[in-house]
């Protein structure tokens, strides 16, 4: 094998804040050689960005940084700044996870591109924009010339993404950095940038070290893989190596812990307790408090362990436990799911039929409409007591607008909505408010949804007091019984929310929501922003007080994989409509609609031997913008079925015969049938 | 663009009438009125009634309110009271000693501040982010008719170098005696401005320095020179352009005690002096060419703004 890109040995990282240094890498050794992706995996707090900022001298003076990095046969600890800067104009390229906060907003997208070569004297100024082209050119985007010029609110989400990886590639680096590249992004965005990564790889040669929390896409792209947790590496090999056999206690969990796109339903085996805070690590080896083989050991809790060679050489697996050989093999994926609730049989709770909301667009000056964004424009749903259906789409599908004109947030322009049969569209404020006690909505963001003012008692008594129940429902003993029913203990009444971890706080949230003893719960994004391992023990939760208390929930997510854990009936949204509803088995095994089917082959699954085998759909262009969407079916500029009468007519939302379906779609069938073949040429946004 | 400002212009019409109509209307609504300056606390009823007629004020109200409208859009706000002369040819007299000194007021505060606000906010936290913080509380903190008096005693009683009461000079007359006039009330309310702005542009340019495009910069190698001015300013700047719009419009219009301690001929001096005279088409022309400034450095302000931030549409 060839010398190593980036090859770092002992690696420390220490931050000093106002109290003592607070350690967040604790010893990090690791090699990237030329042509090679390393995937670094872990949860929030693991140290995995910390680790390739430090390895290229980027972190703040606060950080105190001890160990040897080499990279590119220049020793980085001790470099004065202007060999580092040298360095990381032509030995590095960096892919941040943002695309749009990583591109100043006020300077031209090509002067970005190609200003580092500037300024390292490797491209001359006259020469720059017809290599902004050339880079732009390479990643992909169409008219490069034109769109050099453009600033960056100009360009879509995925372009953006194109043009920060064409920044990366501009010289020629030996290694890429790539921290989160596409967690920003949606699915079928999120796999024209894996790919086009992976061919910009292959046609250079470099080096690539790709950070992600997301197991699913190690499975795709990496060669070797590095498991972080507390500031370590705990496990690295080979990627199929540990994928099939992992050797640590916290690979294994973390990949039973994962809501999986190829497993029906049922319980998740989440990890037990928080990832620890750097700063606050339990002695021994820093994973013992969560894991199932420290049980009754005391060597875990008294001596951390080497990162050592485990199974066979050649295999090149090596894990951070001192019982590493014992380690079981992940369960297999759970493929029986408990018998479908008599849900089906019990009266709708919510009906939704026909909903649309039109924003109207207005001229600056006269405020004249003229026209209006269709976030939602014809969906159809109903949900039951004890059931869970979920809608699913990109971004900017209409899905939350959906859920937040249930909740008579937003004004509705046409259909209906009924609560218990009984209409909720256009009730005045009054008669709203009463019917809303019994419908209650659950945020995406834990960190921003609590007022950072209240105590938590009071964060879940505030329901209950706005309706004048607070003392009939029990006062402060019912708001224990409400912690405890989701798993926090009444201690914690009197702190903020700024104390309480990601997932605390979601379960704060979850517990003001079942404050009015609701029986409809909408759920938009829960656990998005949460680790996979906490992320699992929300879902086990929800699942429980679903059954506990007979919730009908309406699940609004954009993780394929967990819906399909949590549903009994799942929504498919493309630009505010539904293009196929099925229950959840029939949808994600034999999904008709050519966009069901294109977002189910685009989700990674942490499956790396099937990588190759699998056809993948990549779909093409990104989601129109619904002021303008395309006329016929809206899905037919990027669909790889569409014909002259998918251009010219909207498809009916009808049943499809032989499946509990309903699809809109001139050409719907299982995968592989009607397909024209021939795809249409990027959309130009 | 040329369409962009020309719809600029337009929103500006209900702007400026319902302006106009406050303005107009205030001076009426006020008990005595002109008629009571005029006659004096003894007159006749028939005497009021004869200046009442005299002044149009026994017509319709909707009548006078369109009357004086015409006329004002036409720059004749009437007589001033007091002197007899036209209002008009009163505030052209002080118009540029405003523009002026607002000017060179805006120099001094832009000369002082912004160095000030990019040196602590490259080093936050450190002594000397400290000591010129230290310098801004004190800029703001000190009176301005205090800090004017100490400078002439210093400057003008004391050393002699700057005469003690500025008078206007036009700059592009006598640029020398236009500096020596406006030093000291261009310093005295410059240097209080200048701590406002560099608190607010440090904040600014802290805050850009924390963004992810920065640490792309960084990434890409370039220098932290090329860093600060090219990629951080750039951002940093476009809130910074409405305060300092709205400084400049502050200075021609409303340096009232610096133009008194100087006894400077500037525009907000005629009105504090119309109003003590109840000299009432004085005030209501002072007023509305004072509005008139405001509204038009904002919309500078916000055509400046549009061209700065190609986020901004001209739509």
């Amino acid at each position: 094998m060839s010398a190593p890109v980036l090859s770092v040995r002992g690696l420390e990282v220490d931050f000093a804040g106002s109290g003592r240094p607070v350690p967040v890498i604790r010893g990090v050794d690791l090699d990237v050689h030329p042509n090679e992706i390393l995937c670094i995996v872990g949860e929030s707090g693991s140290g995995k960005s910390v680790t390739a900022l430090a390895a290229t001298g980027l972190l703040p003076p606060t950080a105190r940084v001890r160990g040897r990095v080499v990279l590119d046969g220049t020793d980085v600890t001790g470099a004065p700044p202007e060999v580092l800067r040298r360095l990381r104009g032509e030995a590095v390229g960096f892919i941040f996870q943002d695309p749009t906060t990583t591109l100043n907003p006020v300077l031209p997208v090509g002067r970005q591109i190609t200003e580092g070569q500037v300024a390292h004297g490797r491209l001359r100024q006259a020469d720059a924009p017809a290599r902004a082209a050339e880079l732009l050119g390479e990643v992909e985007i169409a008219d490069p010339e034109g769109r050099a010029r453009q600033y960056p609110h100009q360009f879509s989400g995925g372009m953006r993404q194109r043009a920060v990886i064409a920044m990366a590639m501009a010289g020629r680096p030996r290694l890429i950095i790539a921290d989160e590249p596409t967690t920003a992004l949606d699915v079928t965005v999120q796999a024209q940038v894996l790919d086009l990564l992976r061919r910009r790889q292959a046609e250079t040669g470099a080096a690539i070290v790709l950070i992600t929390h997301d197991l699913g896409v190690v499975a795709e792209v990496a060669d070797r893989v590095a498991v972080m947790y507390g500031g370590r590496i705990v496990e690295t090999g080979p990627v199929d190596a540990l994928f099939a056999r992992p050797r640590h206690p916290y690979t294994t969990a973390l990949l039973e812990s994962l809501p999986r796109l190829d497993t029906r339903g049922g319980r998740l085996d989440p990890i037990p307790g928080q990832p620890p805070l750097p700063g606050a690590l339990p002695a021994g080896c820093s994973f013992h408090p969560r894991c199932r083989l420290a049980a009754g050991r005391p060597r875990c809790a008294a001596e951390e362990p080497a990162l050592r060679p485990v199974g066979a050489a050649a295999a090149g697996q090596a894990a951070a436990c001192h019982f590493a050989e014992e380690n079981p093999r992940p369960k297999p994926p759970a493929t029986v799911a408990e018998a479908a609730a008599s849900a089906a049989a019990a009266a709708p709770l919510l009906q939704i039929e026909g909903l649309k909301v039109h924003f109207p667009l207005r001229s600056r000056v006269l405020r004249l409409t003229r026209g209006h964004v269709r976030a939602v424009d014809g969906v159809s749903l109903t949900v039951r007591a004890g059931e869970t259906v979920s809608l699913v789409g990109e971004s900017g599908c209409g899905k939350t607008t959906t859920g937040r004109a249930v909740m008579g947030l937003v004004p509705v322009t046409g259909g209906d909505i009924r609560f218990e049969g009984r209409s909720v569209v256009g009730l005045r404020r009054l008669a709203m408010r009463g019917v809303r006690r019994h419908m209650q909505y659950v945020f995406q963001d834990p960190f921003s949804s609590l007022n950072p003012v209240l105590p938590v008692e009071d964060v879940v008594a505030e329901p209950l007091r706005i309706h004048g129940l607070y003392d009939s429902f029990g006062g402060a003993r019912y708001i224990a019984r409400l912690f405890e029913m989701v798993g926090l203990s009444p201690t914690m009444f009197g702190r903020y929310p700024r104390e309480f971890s990601g997932g605390q706080k979601q379960r704060i949230g979850i517990a003001r929501a079942l404050a009015l003893k609701p029986r409809l719960v909408i759920l938009d994004e829960p656990v998005a922003a949460l680790d996979v391992s906490i992320q699992a023990q929300i879902l086990n939760l929800l699942q429980d007080l679903q059954r506990e208390l007979g919730l009908g929930y309406l699940f609004i997510a954009h993780n394929l994989s967990v819906v399909r854990q949590i549903s009994d009936r799942v929504a498919v949204m493309y630009l505010g409509r539904v293009v196929e509803e099925s229950d959840s088995d029939t949808l994600y095994e034999a999904p008709a609609h050519p966009y069901t089917q294109s977002l189910l082959s685009a989700v990674p699954v942490p499956e790396p031997a099937g990588r190759t085998g699998r056809g993948r759909i990549v779909l093409t262009g990104e989601i129109p913008n619904p002021a303008a969407p395309p006329g016929g079916c809206t899905f037919h500029p990027r669909c790889f079925r569409a014909t002259d009468r998918c251009r010219a007519e909207a498809p009916a939302f009808r049943p499809h015969p032989g499946l509990p379906s309903r699809v809109a779609c001139h050409h719907a069938g299982p995968p592989g049938t009607g397909a024209s073949a021939e795809r249409t040429e990027e959309a130009a946004p | 663009m040329i369409g962009y400002i020309l719809r600029r212009l337009v929103q500006l019409v209900p702007v400026l009438l319902l302006a106009s109509v406050a303005i107009w209307g205030m001076v009426y609504a006020v008990p005595g009125g002109p008629v009571g300056v005029i006659v004096g606390e003894n007159a006749s009823v028939e005497q009021i009634a004869a200046v009442r007629a005299q002044l149009g004020l026994d017509r319709p109200i909707h009548v006078q309110y369109l009357d004086w409208l015409l006329r004002a859009v036409q720059g004749d706000f009437g007589a001033s009271i007091h002197s007899r002369r036209p209002v008009m040819e009163l505030i052209e007299q002080r118009l540029p000693a405003s523009f002026q000194l607002g000017l060179a007021a805006t120099v001094v505060s832009l000369a002082v501040g912004v160095p000030v606000a990019i040196i602590s906010a490259m080093y936050p936290g450190s002594w000397i982010d400290r000591s010129l913080s230290a310098w801004n509380a004190l800029a703001l903190g000190v009176p301005t008719f205090w800090l004017g008096i100490l400078l002439i005693l210093f400057f003008a009683v004391q050393l002699r170098w700057l005469p003690a009461i500025s008078t206007h000079v036009p700059f592009w007359e006598n640029p020398f005696g236009a500096l020596r006039n406006l030093a000291l009330p261009a310093v005295t309310l410059g240097l209080y401005v200048s701590g406002i702005f560099a608190r607010f542009l440090r904040a600014s340019i802290v805050s850009e320095l924390g963004s992810d495009y920065v640490r792309t910069a960084r990434a890409k190698g370039l220098p932290e020179r090329q860093i600060l001015l090219g990629h951080v300013m750039r951002n940093a700047l476009l809130p910074f352009i409405t305060i300092v719009g709205l400084s400049l419009a502050n200075f021609i219009g409303g340096a009232v005690v610096t133009e008194a301690v100087f006894t400077y001929p500037g525009i907000a001096r005629l009105l504090i002096n119309a109003i003590s005279q109840r000299d009432y088409p004085l005030i209501q022309g002072c007023i509305v060419v004072i509005l008139v400034v405001y509204v038009f450095v904002n919309l500078v302000v916000d055509i400046l703004y549009a061209y700065a931030d190609p986020r901004i549409e001209y739509r």
